[in-house]
């Protein structure tokens, strides 16, 4: 299954943004990025499913919490960034 | 044991928070060290207390809610980030050795604003001339230690605002015991430990940060890991090192009590109590009583001295009677300098919402024989 990582800028961070989505009804766990994604090394992400990106984009905006990065899961098992 | 030093730390707690410290000891790991499950249930729970603390204290981001060892450990990274050797930094003349250690450390330029004590008047005034002749910071505690004297620390802040001076509040003696509204007082950081007026466990604290603070710590946060600086966003910044995640759980228990209760019943409740303790003390031949006239001035700690006796030897023989308070200087010998008592020290009760009037009426009768005459 496709989905999304919003990788955060910290656990903290992504906790802010799960609670968030999960207020607007959009499921959504956080978890450890994955190292090929993780940037400065170790960080966490908020997944979503993929039918969940456009409507999580436009909460997270109104709540004033802007995604560090985005990312797609590709068939492959990595990942590619998502331009917002 | 009649137990009236809640002051210290409030050692009878909701039921709950003992038992969410014992079951973190054995099911919760380190947040943010891993992805399986007692990591995760940790960083929630860690989550969780951030969110309640940001809700009793107006704090608008939970990211700005920082884990502590207690209030002097935020107090050290408060006053350490904003003032350096030579600062001018303009104290109450009410402060604890949490505040003024540091400061000396420093070698800031202290001047005390010194005003009477539970004249509020007279201390904002005092606030008022020195920052007048200038200041780099202004270290104000909310709640003096030792007499319960409430500062005027919003027209206090309102002052700083107005220059633009930074504003670091010590909440020790009023988290939990008076409302304190972070977003509303505008302060540079309000540092307070979780075991007092918040009943969480020792060992933890909570500093609340409203600029750009620096580390008295690094190490490892188990975020941007490649870095060798510390990362640049809160808490992570200020978070070095394994959490204290059995206190945090014990301080969501103790927080969710004082939100439950709601600050201005606790205050109520504490405030009648002292009330009846003072009342009671003035039948007691010899007994200085330092206490407010307004009410609303004071919180739930009163001090006192019993003439002809000296304080730690009456403290002890209290303790010998199964009332635990606490005598001396209470790690605030410029409260007692202001106040005229850093001689003699006094004796502080200082009531929790577990206390009642049963136990205050027992404390009034041994204190009574303990200094009768003959």
């Amino acid at each position: 299954m496709l989905y999304y990582l919003i990788v955060c800028r910290s656990l903290t961070y992504a906790q802010r943004t799960a609670a968030a989505l999960e207020r607007a009804g959009i499921t959504a766990r956080v978890l450890r990025s994955p190292k090929s994604i993780s940037g400065e090394g170790c960080s966490h992400s908020v997944k979503i499913s993929q039918r969940n990106l456009p409507d999580a984009l436009r909460v997270l905006q109104r709540v004033g919490l802007t995604p560090k990065r985005v990312y797609i899961t590709a068939g492959d098992g990595s990942y590619q960034e998502v331009a917002l | 044991m009649i137990y009236l030093d809640s002051a210290a730390t409030t050692m009878q707690k909701p039921a709950a928070v003992a038992t969410a410290s014992a079951w973190a000891i054995s099911h919760l790991a380190s947040p943010g060290r891993g992805g399986h499950w007692p990591a995760m249930a940790a960083a929630e729970k860690a989550f969780a207390c951030r969110e309640e603390a940001a809700r009793l204290f107006h704090v608008k981001d939970p990211e700005r809610v920082v884990f502590t060892f207690n209030a002097t450990h935020g107090l050290n990274i408060a006053i350490k980030t904003v003032a350096g050797p030579g600062s001018r930094v303009v104290i109450s003349g009410y402060e604890h050795n949490a505040v003024t250690r540091p400061l000396h450390a420093l070698k800031a330029d202290i001047r005390v604003a010194r005003g009477p004590l539970f004249d509020q008047k007279g201390v904002l005034e005092a606030f008022r001339r020195e920052l007048n002749r200038g200041a780099d910071l202004v270290v104000c505690t909310h709640v003096s230690n030792v007499f319960g004297f409430v500062l005027p620390i919003e027209d206090v802040a309102a002052l700083c605002r107005v220059r633009n001076v930074p504003l670091i509040i010590d909440a020790s003696q009023s988290a939990g015991c008076v409302p304190v509204d972070f977003t509303g007082l505008g302060a540079a950081f309000i540092a307070m430990p979780g075991h007092k007026g918040l009943y969480g466990p020792q060992g933890t604290g909570l500093l609340l940060c409203g600029v750009d603070p620096t580390p008295v710590l690094e190490g490892g946060t188990g975020s941007e890991s490649r870095k060798q600086s510390m990362p640049d966003f809160l808490p992570d910044r200020l978070e070095a090192g394994t959490h204290n995640i059995a206190g945090i759980a014990g301080l969501l228990e103790g927080l969710r009590f004082v939100n439950n209760l709601g600050v201005e019943n606790i205050a109520a409740q504490e405030g009648m109590l002292i009330h009846h303790m003072k009342k009671g003390m003035f039948s007691i031949p010899g007994m200085n009583v330092f206490c407010a006239g307004d009410s609303s001035v004071q919180t739930g700690v009163l001090s006192f001295c019993a003439e002809g006796r000296d304080c730690e030897e009456l403290g002890e023989a209290l303790g010998g009677r199964g009332v635990a308070l606490r005598a001396g200087l209470h790690c605030a010998p410029l409260a007692h300098e202001t106040a005229g008592t850093l001689e003699t020290g006094t004796l502080r009760a200082s009531v929790s919402a577990f206390n009642n009037v049963r136990e205050v009426d027992q404390f009034l009768r041994i204190l009574g024989e303990l200094t009768a005459k003959g």
